[in-house]
């Protein structure tokens, strides 16, 4: 990193030294053109709802909402389900990564084939007979139902993601615990599993976006308006109030605000990169 | 995942240590016992509907009723359809434009923000912030932002002396529009995946280069597309699955249309079940849409495994 040899000060976009404010402009307005229309739904989700004489940024807006839509029960549904998935998505894809992981042989060529292909298939192939399902055990309109949903559209690449942290684990540390006398599944839990919280975490996170972001589950399976979670009722509200952008902005807001916020404080412990070197490895 | 070491360095280790140990039936009990809920979950949740939709694509039923057994027809239509090769074609259009218009952009920014310098951090995770932000909720900022000939880009264009831009009225328009809101939408995707790939090339190599007289074009043709070509064509794949597969971005943004010119093959696949209560033929589409994907994919994966890059 630190040359002496003093060649050209070549500073491009390679260039693995420190670069200066230069770069942070560039950043900045990258950012600001990506971000735009994101900015557009805070400008209007904070601009008076009626006209006043209030001229800066209000909450008055959010006042409203809260007061005359269902936002709180939708919010409530959301983030039961999306809890809900998150913890059987680690639960389920923990031990199953460390199979991807440490597991060699036909068998388990087999099973990662096996996730690989259920994942290719698209969502609208599961929903008929799924629904026909979970209409025979009576999980159509239940937030448990949809639920499961996620968790079984997580899972794959769940999988993927432990294992890729898995394998960052090395394996020297569970032979020493099983030579103590520990067995594989202890090996599992107390050296491996409590060594991976970031892992564990970034498979949450990744769980609790895609259940808290999705549209076409929800969409099919929720039918009455005390279920709906956030998209379904942004959505049924958006189509309402077509004209009066203010309160559908700020439901927008409620609704981007918990993904957001745990980004801002989990993102050092999310990556996803690791997941390709646990894809094609095998 | 920061503990994350470079790609060559698992490779290397992993089979060296597999080999060490010998295999032992208490050790494989326990390890199918581990993989047994994910294995039950995808039977019960995914393969089985998998192997139902198979079988639904066979007849001509409803929505709750399999219906009588009518062999390939439902595919044998699918395939006569001019509106499936069109939705085929703009599926191919709106994943061409996910893969490679978000891997370029999602790379530049990775390349961006691969030194370190003031606020780099900060930009790191809003650059991100378009892949967090709920499709619902961005495709409503979109709609705010074009839907109508007096929202804010229309207006812009009209100011600028672009004329009337009809961003979503306009069949042309309108595919443009969806195929930029996909790019969107998914470059923090690539961005994050190229991140993690340019992290694990040793500084060294450019240091050498450097000192070989290699320019920065040089530099990226030579060191860093070889060394990250692993990482690309697997985001590729997954990409290339997440676009063909997105029904959401399309349905929120146009619902397909104006005059189906943005319907995709899932949109189309969504339509056949629950608009027009077939969904024979919506799996039928859906399984040969998932069959060209798997194609591709394995094609790509045998080819990352030959080449054995980076």
């Amino acid at each position: 990193m630190t040359t002496p040899i003093a060649t050209a000060p070549a500073r491009n976009s390679l260039d693995p030294r420190r670069a200066g404010f230069g770069r942070t402009l560039a950043a900045a307005i990258v950012t600001l053109v990506l971000l735009g229309p994101i900015i557009v739904v805070f400008w209007l989700a904070l601009r008076p709802r009626l006209y006043t004489d209030i001229t800066g940024p209000t909450l008055e807006t959010f006042g409203y909402i809260f007061a005359n839509t269902d936002i709180l029960l939708w919010l409530k549904n959301s983030a039961m389900v999306s809890a809900l998935a998150t913890i059987v998505s680690v639960i389920v894809a923990a031990p199953a990564g460390y199979v991807l992981s440490r597991g060699r042989g036909g068998a388990v060529s087999v099973y990662s084939l096996f996730i690989f292909v259920v994942q290719s298939f698209p969502v609208v192939v599961f929903v008929i007979p799924l629904f026909i399902m979970f209409a025979a055990v009576g999980l159509v309109d239940s937030l448990g139902g949809v639920a499961i949903i996620y968790v079984a559209s997580s899972i794959a690449v769940a999988c993927w993601m432990m294992s890729a942290y898995f394998d960052t684990i090395p394996v020297t540390l569970e032979e020493a615990a099983w030579i103590d006398g520990c067995s594989v599944f202890g090996g599992f839990v107390r050296i491996v599993l409590r060594n991976s919280l970031p892992g564990v975490l970034s498979t949450a996170i990744y769980a609790f976006l895609l259940a808290w972001n999705d549209y076409l589950v929800a969409l099919v399976f929720l039918r009455s308006d005390d279920r709906f979670t956030l998209p379904i009722g942004l959505q049924t509200f958006f189509q309402q109030n077509q004209t009066d952008w203010g309160p559908v902005m700020a439901c927008a807001v409620v609704m981007l605000a918990p993904p957001v916020v745990i980004f801002a404080f989990l993102n050092r412990f999310f990556s996803i990169g690791g997941i390709g070197g646990s894809l094609a490895g095998r | 995942m920061q503990a994350t070491g470079t790609l060559a360095d698992r490779q290397s280790r992993r089979p060296a240590e597999a080999r060490r140990r010998r295999p032992d039936l208490g050790r494989a009990m326990t390890l199918a016992g581990l993989a047994m809920p994910a294995i039950v979950l995808m039977t019960v949740v995914n393969a089985y509907p998998v192997v139902y939709a198979g079988i639904q694509a066979l007849h001509d039923g409803d929505l709750l009723n399999l219906g009588s057994f009518v062999g390939l027809a439902n595919f044998r239509d699918a395939l006569t359809d001019p509106l499936f090769w069109w939705s085929a074609r703009f599926t191919v259009i709106f994943s061409l434009c996910g893969v490679f218009g978000s891997w370029l952009v999602g790379f530049a920014l990775a390349l961006l923000l691969k030194p370190e310098f003031p606020g780099k951090s900060s930009f790191k995770i809003l650059l991100l912030l378009p892949w967090i932000v709920p499709i619902v909720v961005s495709s409503m900022s979109w709609n705010w932002l074009t839907a109508t000939p007096t929202s804010l880009l229309p207006v812009l264009a009209q100011d600028l002396g672009f004329g009337r831009v009809m961003f979503l009225a306009d069949p042309t328009m309108a595919m443009i529009t969806v195929c930029l809101f996909k790019i969107r939408i998914s470059y923090p995707f690539m961005m994050m995946m190229m991140s993690a790939a340019l992290e694990g090339i040793e500084p060294n190599l450019y240091e050498a280069a450097r000192v070989d007289g290699a320019n920065s074009r040089q530099q990226l043709r030579y060191i860093v597309l070889p060394m990250t070509a692993r990482s690309t064509y697997i985001a590729w794949i997954l990409m290339a699955m997440f676009s063909v597969n997105d029904f959401a971005t399309i349905y929120l943004l146009t619902g397909g249309g104006p005059v189906d010119s943005t319907t995709s093959l899932i949109v189309l696949a969504y339509r056949s079940v629950f608009q027009d209560f077939r969904p024979g033929y919506g799996v039928a589409i859906s399984f040969l849409m998932t069959g060209a994907l798997v194609t591709l994919s394995i094609i790509l994966f045998r080819q990352i495994r030959r080449a054995n890059i980076a």
